[in-house]
């Protein structure tokens, strides 16, 4: 009588046998062949690896070649030329000849390759010179909800503004005095930048020469306007500063202004070659400070002297003369973020022209 | 007793066997990608109204499934009021074996002649799509037909609202078709694809008083507004 053991002995020898002769066969050693279709899904198990050739991607179990596809697809991406990928199992998809593969079921395996790029964090700067002071638009974003932080330092490491706002977020700020500045838009761990604000005037102007500091010297003829820059002493907190301008020492004392941006000392020469004996009367012959509030820059007479007759433009209107007919006013407000002044002397050769423009950069 | 053993053992390896094949046997099935691209499609043609909007470039850069805005006024009946024109989308949606990305951006948008001397609105987009081919690519001109009328609609959009409607997006994609106010034409195109950037490019030439046009990629209905300048 035939046991069900004897049944199970048989089909265990069987299967046996069909195991070792299954791994002897050079197809399907002891696993699947990869389906050859062209419009399918299927997933591997068992140890199947990848590699794209220049023409065609083929399926490897060990080192047998099992199936080949028009080209491999991983997670979307494109495989490289001699690239190998492996994975199990693998989920595969195939669509027009071309394996779409993942080593990740459900959405990771798909059709279609990746066309947004979308960037972790996002910051956009502006700036607007004809406000007061220099004032910033900063446009962050991060691709999460967060909180976005922005901080400014000025030179001295000390916090002039500081904001949070939820992302995506937009801070205006305005920096109200001249100089370099450090800002911080932070949103851990996705944003984490620093960026270099500069605020400052640039000066382009003929016959003229810029200084940060006292200057003596006689340099005509190639100068004849002196322009002191003071903002740095305003901001280092000093209340009053005197400026020596010529060879004999002459001076200006200005106090500090309220809430400029910037301030300038002018002093400029009318004559080429008289006064050389009389230094002290040297580049003081027009004596004006312009300095940039926040109303505009204006443009104020401090001294004038000199035999010859001078004519004193800002932005391009006459507006103060001496030792002959015309306008006689001794302020003038500009309009932001540029002023063009200009100093004409009947000794043409000194005539001096310095514009002034308020520059608000970022890097 | 000896019997059983071999028995248990024979059961053992017909297991394995049977277990081993089960493991190494690919799972086939069948993928219809049509209809998963008609439903994504349709998801995302569904939830275009809903869709977060933005007039900043940064938040439009981070971000997936958004419109990018500009904001315009518009002035009808002697009344200014302000409107949102799409100018931008970055649309995602995955279905089961399918990813369907779409990106349009309009980078210029400037007047132009066509071959018969009819002026036009020269449209050029920036054209991103996940899947290679886009074989039913349509586009269409919405030409108003009273364009008083039309802004008028707008504007009572614009005072229940007590915000500035999207041109073309709101209150849903083809209300201002369903109640009459503006006819769809068909517009010229052209898809330009540039092998050394990798870009498409899709230029549309519009009539000058369409407000925008349709970029139908059926069932998915997107309008693209011409940004002010």
């Amino acid at each position: 009588m035939i046991a069900l053991r004897d049944i199970l002995i048989f089909a265990g020898l069987m299967a046996l046998a069909a195991a070792v002769i299954a791994s002897l066969f050079p197809v399907g050693e002891g696993v699947s062949a990869v389906p050859a279709c062209s419009d399918c899904a299927f997933k591997l198990t068992g140890g199947y690896w990848i590699r794209q050739y220049g023409n065609y991607a083929s399926f490897h179990h060990g080192t047998r070649e099992v199936a080949r596809y028009g080209w491999a697809y991983i997670d979307g991406f494109p495989l490289n030329i001699g690239e190998i990928m492996g994975c199990d199992p693998m989920y595969v998809h195939v669509l027009d000849g071309a394996a779409y593969v993942s080593c990740r079921g459900g959405d990771g395996s798909v059709f279609g390759n990746k066309v947004l790029n979308s960037l972790p964090w996002a910051v956009e700067i502006s700036a607007d010179p004809s406000r007061p002071g220099c004032t910033y638009t900063v446009d962050a974003a991060v691709n999460e909800s967060a909180t976005i932080q922005l901080y400014v330092y000025d030179e001295g490491g000390r916090l002039v503004y500081s904001a949070s706002s939820p992302s995506p977020a937009t801070f205006t700020f305005s920096l109200p005095v001249a100089g370099t500045y450090r800002m911080h838009v932070y949103a851990p761990p996705l944003l984490d930048q620093w960026y270099t604000l500069q605020a400052r005037v640039s000066i382009t102007a003929s016959k003229a020469a810029v200084y940060t500091s006292n200057n003596t010297q006689d340099l005509r003829p190639s100068v004849s306007l002196k322009i002191f820059d003071l903002t740095n002493y305003w901001k280092r907190g000093y209340t009053s500063v005197t400026v020596r301008i010529n060879p004999a020492g002459a001076s200006f004392t200005l106090s500090a202004p309220s809430n400029a941006f910037a301030d300038y000392l002018l002093a400029w020469e009318d004559c080429r070659s008289c006064s050389c004996d009389a230094t002290q009367d040297l580049y003081k012959d027009e004596v004006w400070r312009l300095t940039f509030t926040p109303t505009g820059p204006v443009f104020a007479r401090i001294y004038s002297q000199g035999g010859l007759w001078h004519e004193v433009y800002a932005d391009g209107r006459l507006i103060y003369t001496r030792n002959k007919d015309g306008p006689n006013n001794d302020r003038y407000t500009g309009a932001d973020p540029t002023i063009t002044v200009r100093f004409v002397s009947e000794d043409s050769e000194m005539d001096a022209e310095a514009t002034f423009t308020k520059v608000c950069a970022w890097r | 007793m000896w019997s059983a053993a071999y028995g248990l053992i024979a059961l053992a390896v017909v297991a394995f066997v049977a277990l081993y094949a089960a493991l190494h046997t690919p799972d086939l099935a069948s993928v219809n990608l049509a209809d998963q691209l008609y439903n994504a499609k349709k998801w995302l043609a569904d939830s275009l109204p809903s869709l977060p909007r933005t007039d900043r470039r940064t938040h439009f850069v981070v971000s997936t499934n958004i419109v990018k805005v500009k904001v315009a006024d518009v002035t009808a009946s002697g009344r200014t009021f302000p409107v949102h024109l799409p100018v931008g989308y970055k649309l995602v949606k995955s279905d089961s074996n399918l990813l369907y990305e779409l990106y349009l951006n309009v980078t210029l948008c400037s007047p132009t002649a066509l071959h018969g001397g009819a002026a036009a609105a020269l449209y050029v987009v920036e054209l991103g799509h996940s899947v290679s081919q886009l074989p039913w690519l349509e586009v269409y001109a919405a030409v108003p037909r009273d364009v008083t009328r039309y802004y008028n609609w707008l504007y009572s959009y614009y005072t229940a609202w007590g915000r500035p409607p999207t041109v073309g997006l709101d209150p849903r994609v083809g209300a201002d078709v369903d109640a009459g106010l503006v006819e769809l034409v068909k517009a010229e195109w052209a898809l330009v694809y540039n092998a050394t950037s990798g870009a498409t490019t899709l230029y549309v030439a519009a009539p000058p008083s369409a407000p925008y046009i349709l970029v139908v990629d059926y069932p998915l209905t997107i309008p693209l507004a011409c940004p002010p300048r």
